[in-house]
């Protein structure tokens, strides 16, 4: 069963211009102007029940909106979207019960209260019975290993320790979806490897169907099976991450330490990254040219280390969000 | 509504953590006591005088108590919170929770202010005993009434205070509003009862919202007869509807301008 359908939904913001300067602050009281951005753009696709996805795309590419729309905190201008069957556009506050929501930059703990009493607070607005919260607590504070903080202050935690917080907070009525914008936000990386684990605890535990949101490729290439690219308001890609693999890790990177200098330069299929002293790099098409006819190039003997290594992630997301500019620019070329 | 309750208790213990934040407002109180009661014992030099009805013990009884209404629930929450979360789009991210916001305001507001009332009314009552003596003709069976025109006056009071906050959906900045409202209820509620004003302006008075919020809950106190009771407690049933429908007027209006756009 499909845990959110979108439909066609759209998205478009009334924004006010300004024209520079005192005269037009003046101008802007009298004549008022504004202009539309479209944040989102006639996008459609379905989440399947204890699937986590990944939701990305560049700063402005629509991704937020998307969340909001589906959490009920906006309204879509056009389209449908269904999150476990329930219309968030219509019902809102019937919905509220089925998922839970973390907004990395957004806290939603009371600062001045303890974790504990933070989730007998979220507990009571969910109608939970008391003792239906305390024994979730109990079973939380297992998971989430929040036994030596959850009765200090939230305001006295570490930023690690309050969105683990805010995680437990969204998930004390036992949300069906959990939507995940940017959970791991100014964490460093051994927190932020225990939060992604935490959240994959919870999938298998809970099957919890994750919408997640980052600019980490980390929390996407750890956590998601699928992915989803927008851009400019649109789907550029969605498919599975073996398959974006699979597809765009076509180039390798081969790093080659050498006993004497070479003078190499880029040719079909090789482009040298770098080449200092000893020290080369080299990027390989692989659909132009195998990595030992690359390598034949070199003497074998003169190589005294060499390293082969995919493109990472980021760049590959980085390559489909410029390829999806170009297409768009191309696009407005044509009359 | 035992969410609301729970939101009322959380900020109550909330509010404990900074007991200190209260104390330092006695100050400022104490001040304002002080002063008035040196100018009513300095215009009252013939103690069995009464100006325009009011004995001089009655006239600072009157102060004393809606200074402690007027101390007693002032609150952030009710006015810059609001602003600051319709104007920051904070006020999107509690529409798909199960509650209803202005109604956790509300609840908020009074988990905050509960403490610091008690306080402050303890503390009025200590002055006044003090330096005053007893009210003259108090009864205590007429506490029921008096504490349900008291609940009241700080209904509308907050009913309206939050009224101007939301306006900050269609203005930027709503506190010019909030700072007429709170120099009229200083000057023509706080300081001086109706009467002392003249006679054109009784009217006026009377019919704003000075008369249900400072003025109608301190005149049970201090001259509580059964007609001014029935007056008061209609006056205030009928400002209590009107400002909570303009209320949620305003914001149903209001929250359907919300913008949140961005991460």
């Amino acid at each position: 069963m499909d845990a959110i359908t979108v439909n066609q939904l759209s998205k478009t913001f009334r924004v006010k211009v300004k024209e520079k300067g005192l005269k037009g602050s003046l101008k802007s009281i009298f004549q008022p102007e504004y202009k539309s951005i479209q944040a989102v753009k006639d996008i459609s696709f379905q989440v399947k029940e204890g699937e986590i996805l990944a939701f990305i795309g560049p700063n402005g590419a629509g991704k937020s909106t998307t969340i909001k729309m589906l959490t009920g905190i906006l309204y879509p201008e056009q389209g449908e979207a269904m999150v476990m069957g329930i219309n968030p556009a219509l019902k809102r506050k019937q919905l509220s019960y089925q998922i839970g929501t973390v907004f990395g930059q957004k806290e939603q703990l009371w600062m001045h209260l303890t974790p504990y009493d933070n989730f007998k607070f979220f507990g009571t607005i969910y109608d939970l019975k008391d003792h239906e919260v305390e024994a979730r607590i109990e079973e939380l504070k297992q998971v989430f290993e929040l036994e030596e903080f959850i009765n200090t202050p939230v305001r006295n935690l570490s930023l690690g320790q309050r969105i683990r917080c805010e995680i437990v907070a969204s998930l004390i009525h036992r949300p069906k979806v959990l939507f995940l914008d940017e959970p791991t936000i100014g964490l460093d990386p051994v927190v932020k490897e225990n939060i992604r684990a935490l959240i994959k605890k919870m999938n298998r535990e809970y099957k919890t169907t994750i919408f997640l949101t980052s600019h980490d490729v980390g929390d996407i290439e750890k956590l998601c099976k699928r992915i989803i690219i927008v851009n400019h308001g649109r789907i550029v890609l969605d498919d599975s991450m073996e398959n974006l693999k699979y597809h765009y890790l076509k180039k390798k990177v081969v790093e080659l330490k050498l006993r004497d200098a070479v003078d190499l330069s880029d040719e079909d299929g090789i482009t040298v990254l770098k080449s200092k002293g000893n020290n080369v790099k080299l990027e390989i098409d692989t659909t132009k040219k195998d990595i030992s006819d690359a390598l034949k190039l070199i003497d074998a003997d003169n190589i005294l280390d060499i390293n082969i290594s995919n493109i990472p992630l980021e760049n590959i997301i980085t390559e489909i969000y410029k390829e999806n500019r170009q297409t768009l620019m191309k696009g407005s070329d044509t009359p | 509504m035992r969410k609301y309750l729970f939101i009322c208790k959380a900020t109550l213990m909330e509010s404990l953590q900074y007991v200190m934040n209260i104390a330092l407002g006695f100050i400022s109180f104490f001040m304002m006591v002080f002063v008035f009661i040196n100018l009513w014992n300095y215009i009252y030099s013939d103690p069995s005088k009464l100006i325009s009805g009011y004995s001089r013990g009655q006239m600072i009884w009157y102060v004393i108590l809606t200074e402690i209404l007027w101390y007693g629930t002032r609150n952030r929450t009710l006015t810059v919170q609001i602003s600051d979360d319709i104007k920051s789009g904070t006020i999107a991210y509690g529409l798909n929770k199960p509650y209803h916001y202005i109604v956790y305001i509300i609840a908020k507001h009074i988990g905050e202010i509960a403490l610091k009332f008690v306080l402050f009314l303890g503390a009025g009552l200590v002055i006044g005993l003090i330096f005053v003596g007893p009210i003259r003709d108090f009864s205590p069976l007429r506490l029921p009434l008096i504490l349900l025109s008291l609940l009241l006056g700080i209904l509308i009071n907050s009913f309206i205070r939050m009224a101007i906050s939301v306006l900050s959906f269609w203005i930027e900045d709503c506190f010019p509003f909030h700072w007429i409202y709170d120099k009229l209820l200083i000057l023509v509620g706080i300081m001086f009862p109706v009467e002392v004003f003249p006679q054109w302006a009784q009217p006026i008075i009377r019919c704003s919202p000075i008369y249900v919020v400072s003025y109608g809950p301190a005149k049970l106190v201090i001259d509580y007869n059964y007609s001014t009771a029935l007056e008061i407690l209609l006056a205030q049933l009928i400002y209590l509807a009107v400002s909570f429908i303009l209320l949620m007027l305003f914001y149903q209006k209001g929250v359907k301008r919300v913008n949140v756009n961005g991460g």
